[in-house]
């Protein structure tokens, strides 16, 4: 029997404290999580509970069981919101849903609360020496759900439900104005649209293409010198060509 | 390691008249589980600290120590020296529970109020959670119609601990006895009957021998309802005046009541003019054909509101629905009385168009596997497009058809509805559930140790079949459905895969199925004596494969799918000497086309519909290779028949090997099934099978391959010749062969037939619906029968059967089920008397 199963057995709760104080500090953080699920319960209330609790979600955190380890940062703060490490447990417990969001083509309720609790852990302690990792992960996450939107609306594009892909990509464009996906949702909704305009019957073919012309337009205002150009062109000669037809 | 500081930043305020002081002292009296210090921390007050006196800092000292829950009293004395206040809180804690007992109901229900109140060890006993407590069991005893019942709680110091610290809880529930009804009077009815009021009154019935199903409890949430049901009683009945004057209850024996309802009338109206205002959609004709009321009618207020919006009922034919299935989300329409003379209303029906509803933003919410690609390009419901309630009610249904999402839990949000913009948005909320089936088997059976391992996902992600991070555990969420299956036992084996991929290159909803199958079956051998062993040189090979193509069609209907198959099946005999074929050595081809369509229309959980029906059409065609391989078949059948009568065996196997190398044959099935909602879930299936097997040559004749066997649960199991298997319950596997068989003896015995109907009726009723296991019984009848050809062919003489089974769907497990179905006619070729019963286990078998 190790000196382990024997702490984790005995009803000494301050001898379990130490150990799991002393696990926790060369970094076994595994081990001691066992030691303080039985802890916790027992110093509720006491002047211990601060400390504990903080270290069980650290240690919940180290292991990257990051669905407690929110859980219980969170609840740390709001039991301790004075605590000189409430800074540091917010800024985990923030990092902890971040760290749930799943691929962008899932679900993005996890991003979304990430999203959330960064910005107010920003908004919290504007000059924490974790903020700047802080607007990183914003920034990613914000990139992910603008990857998803964007992704949605090619989607339309894909099955070639062109208008459904243009009302998608304007939905795209007017929600994220400054995004990297921007040229790429103008280019796709002017194919779109090109597409669109070319298979309709021939008396919507001259206004639908014209409307066409605008998007490329805006497109090349935009991004003179997008890695799009070239295709829109080739585009923009063909739409020429059909209007030849049509005039 | 670290340490704790506090740091304080709470400001004082004074209320009016408050003095400064330093605190001088700080104690705590009273406290037994948590010591003076730690209090003393928590109000974060420290001796030297200015405070001031009454104050918002101490009020909120002494408000957060309440919020603890912690302390059951706390008293805070100041005790004044000039400019120094000493401070001593006096608290009382609040103990913790050691143990519940409960007294005076049954022990099975005790739990449950143990486990609603959270009344378990260590719970704080506070005054809040003895009252909540009290008024739940009393409630809960209200509710079931014992109106009189008393709880009486007290606590006690527990024995084994410090008094104060724990305490025993004994709860003591009297009973009264439950309050019966003993009459139901009526007072002031003169159109209306007794009886038939007394009829409205779903849940408060009088006191009656008959009626034993449903209790003549009285419960007062019931009664206020029942109210509400007479009086709409009368207004379907044109008394839109009608009202209950008054209502007594009046004890009239011990624990039992009876009920006085005083009723006023009224007037019986009936219907005047109704003019439709504000449609410019529909015209006035139309909307009074929709409407259905006309002038003259009953007065029917209950009627007149159902035709314009009935609640709860997205399906149903009313007014709201024709403007809201045409994309007029934001309609309004009010019925407004215009006019009553004497006693007739004239209406205006009032209608508020709105501006045409466009869908803004759709989208999903709780994929957590499933990839949105799979999602959003099944949609109905797209960015754009004109609102209709049928397109959400269709993208419902099939969202839950893919099996990916639990069926009963799928709900779609309508958000952010706009009718200035005319824009609405909608979020599909849903939840996924497990879409993989095992299949583990091992049993006695065919000679000797049969095992079993399939393995079905229906949310496959080939794609991601070498990508390490994929597996959790599975690679999972491209839609595609993949199975793997291996049957071996010391005589056999079998091994198939399958592949379907819903959308074949992403485009377009173009289904790509593969599948591939290989089996061998070897000979038992005796010459050991004893025991049989496989005889390695008599086996019988089977190998083949298939790739299809399936599509989605707009016109006539968006239900309908076409679909086209190429399959070819290699058989290969050596020394296999069985009845089932006619030669023992050679090899035949099996290629053909299939070419199918089908219509799918049930309602959203596949795995119970309520209503809807589904059409199944194919035509399997191997090519007329007689047309051009230049082998006389006239001549062939002439040999083939000398042979036989001379009984050389040998030459006919020969004839036969060489009439059946490449098999040729076409095929013919149709099968269609409608879904009925009758009363309540009871379901009603009805089901009609036909199936046709001919040959082109008819010189060359129909294989013996690729036959329908009908009888027995219909499971497919090992099949040695692409047989089809029908199920007919009531009768042993494949035991209903045609009624000839015995007189003809040209045919062979163990052939299948080539034609064969059959009608199923089945009523299911569901007994649980919960996305971890759905169960229905069911009762059936049905009645099937096979022929050889068209000229015995005789829809009605059938072999019948009904009888009773049940099935549970797990998803994990796919369908189980067992049938007890008893054969009203005699198995053909036998004489006698009927079947009577068999037992059938269905196992994985679709609907």
């Amino acid at each position: 029997c190790s000196e382990y199963q024997k702490i984790l057995k005995s009803e000494d709760m301050g001898a379990k404290y130490a150990f799991a104080d002393s696990l926790y500090d060369i970094g076994k953080y595994r081990k001691s999580l066992k030691l303080w699920e039985q802890i916790v319960p027992s110093y509720r209330g006491k002047p211990q509970a601060e400390r504990i609790m903080f270290l069980n979600a650290d240690a919940l955190y180290q292991v990257g069981d990051y669905y407690l380890s929110g859980y219980q940062f969170d609840r740390f703060v709001s039991s301790y919101p004075d605590s000189q490490k409430a800074e540091e447990a917010q800024y985990k417990a923030a990092m902890s849903y971040a760290a749930l969001s799943p691929n962008y083509q899932l679900d993005q309720s996890e991003t979304e609360k990430g999203l959330d609790q960064l910005q107010l852990f920003i908004t919290a302690y504007p000059e924490s020496e974790y903020a700047d990792d802080a607007s990183e992960r914003i920034q990613e996450l914000s990139v992910k759900l603008q990857k998803k939107s964007y992704e949605i609306a090619k989607g339309w594009h894909k099955i070639m439900d062109y208008p459904t892909a243009i009302a998608a990509f304007d939905d795209f464009l007017s929600d994220y104005p400054g995004s990297p996906f921007r040229e790429a949702a103008l280019f796709y909704k002017f194919d779109s649209q090109y597409q669109y305009g070319s298979k309709s019957i021939s008396v919507l073919v001259k206004p639908r293409l014209n409307e066409a012309i605008e998007m490329y337009e805006t497109l090349i205002r935009y991004f003179p010198e997008g890695e799009y150009r070239e295709e829109a062109d080739a585009l923009r000669e063909d739409i020429d060509a059909i209007l030849e037809n049509y005039s | 390691c670290f340490t704790f500081t506090s740091l304080f930043a709470q400001q004082d305020l004074p209320v009016s008249n408050g003095k400064q002081y330093t605190i001088g002292e700080i104690s705590v009296v009273g406290a037994k589980q948590y010591n003076e210090q730690t209090v003393i921390a928590f109000t974060r007050l420290r001796p030297g600290e200015q405070v001031y006196l009454p104050g918002d800092r101490i009020s909120n000292v002494i408000k957060k120590l309440w919020d603890l829950d912690l302390f059951s009293d706390i008293n805070l004395y100041a005790t004044i020296n000039g400019d120094v206040v000493d401070l001593k809180f006096e608290i009382e804690e609040v103990p913790e529970l050691n143990k519940v007992t409960i007294t005076g109901i049954k022990e099975k229900k005790t739990k449950d109020i143990i486990k609603d109140n959270d009344l378990k060890k260590g719970t704080k006993v506070t005054e809040n959670l003895i009252t909540k407590t009290k008024y739940y069991i009393e409630n809960k005893y209200k509710k079931e119609g014992y109106l009189n019942s008393k709880v009486t709680i007290i606590t006690r110091p527990a024995n084994d601990t410090l008094a104060g610290q724990k305490v025993d809880m004994l709860v003591n529930v009297e009973l009264s006895d439950r309050v019966k009804i003993e009459e139901i009077e009526f007072i002031g009815n003169d159109e209306l009957s007794d009886s038939k009021l007394r009829k409205q009154m779903k849940n408060t019935k009088q006191k009656n021998l008959i009626r034993f199903w449903k209790r003549s409890k009285y419960i007062a949430e019931n009664y206020a309802e029942d109210k509400v049901s007479v009086i709409d009683k009368y207004k379907e009945k044109g008394f839109r005046d009608a009202r209950i004057v008054s209502d007594t209850l009046i004890k009239s024996g011990e624990d039992l009541i009876t009920l006085k309802l005083t009723v006023e009338e009224g007037d019986k109206y009936y219907i005047g003019d109704i003019d439709f205002l504000g449609n410019t959609v529909y015209s006035d004709r139309e909307l009074a054909r929709q409407l259905g009321l006309e002038k003259g009618d009953v007065y029917n207020g209950v009627l007149l509101k159902e035709r314009i919006s009935k609640d709860g009922d997205p399906n149903a034919d009313d007014l709201s629905n024709l403007y809201k299935n045409s994309g007029y989300l934001f309609s309004s329409i009010n019925p407004v009385e215009t006019n009553v003379e004497n006693d007739t209303i004239d209406f205006e029906i009032r209608i508020t168009e709105g501006k045409l509803a466009y869908f803004d933003r759709i989208t999903i919410t709780g994929n957590d596997k499933t990839k949105d690609r799979v999602i959003y390009r099944n949609l109905r419901t797209r960015p754009g497009q004109r609102y209709s309630q049928a397109a959400v009610l269709q993208t419902t249904r099939e969202l839950g058809q893919t099996g990916f999402f639990d069926p009963e839990q799928l709900n779609p949000q309508f958000l952010n509805a706009n009718p200035y913009d005319g824009t609405i948005d909608i979020n599909y909320a849903l939840v996924e559930q497990g879409a993989s089936q095992i299949e583990l088997q091992g049993g006695y059976g065919g000679g000797g140790f049969v095992g079993t391992l399939g393995l079905s996902f229906n949310n496959f992600s080939i794609q991601n079949l070498f990508n390490k991070e994929a597996y959790k555990p599975l690679p999972m969420g491209d839609g595609q459905k993949f199975s793997l299956r291996a049957q071996a036992s010391t005589f056999y084996q079998t091994y198939s895969a399958s592949l379907v991929e819903p959308w074949l290159g992403g485009k377009k909803p173009v289904q790509l199925q593969l599948s591939f199958s290989h089996s061998v079956q070897y000979r038992f051998d005796f010459s050991g004596g004893g025991r049989a062993r496989p005889d390695k040189d008599q086996r019988f090979l089977i190998t083949g494969g298939s790739i299809g193509l399936a599509k989605r069609l707009e016109v006539p209907d968006n239900f309908f799918t076409i679909s086209h198959a190429i399959s070819f099946q290699h058989f290969d005999l050596k020394n296999y000497n069985v009845g089932l074929f006619t030669f023992g050595n050679g090899s035949s081809e099996n290629l053909a086309y299939t070419i199918g369509i089908s219509r799918n229309e049930t309602d959203i959980n596949p795995i119970f519909p309520r209503s809807g029906s589904k059409f199944n059409l194919t035509a399997k065609l191997a090519p007329p290779y007689s047309l051009w391989n230049g082998t006389d078949y006239k001549q062939l059948a002439d040999d083939r028949a000398a042979a036989l009568a001379a009984g050389d065996r040998q030459a006919v196997a020969e004839i036969d090997q060489e009439r059946f190398n490449w098999l040729e044959y076409y095929k013919i099935k149709f099968e269609g099934q409608w879904f009925t909602s009758l009363i309540g879930k009871l379901v009603l299936s009805s089901k009609t099978e036909f199936g046709f097997l001919g040959a082109y040559n008819n010189d060359r004749g129909i294989p013996p391959f690729d036959r329908f066997f009908l009888g027995g649960d219909g499971l497919g199991g090992f099949a040695l010749d692409g047989r089809e298997v029908i199920r007919l319950r009531g009768y042993p596997n494949q035991s209903v062969l045609p009624q000839d068989r015995s007189e003809n003896p040209d045919l062979d015995p163990n052939d299948g037939a080539t034609i064969y109907n059959k009608f199923e009726f089945e009523l299911r009723y569901p007994i649980t619906l919960k996305p971890s296991a759905s169960i229905y019984a069911l009762v059936f009848a049905e009645a099937g029968s096979s022929f050889d050809n068209f000229r015995d062919y005789n829809p009605f003489l059938v072999n019948r059967s009904a009888g009773a089974g049940i099935r549970i769907f797990m998803p994990a497990f796919g369908l189980l089920g067992i049938d007890f179905g008893y054969g009203f006619d005699p198995i053909p070729g036998t004489v006698g008397g009927p079947n009577g019963w068999e037992t059938h286990f269905i196992i994985g078998q679709q609907f």
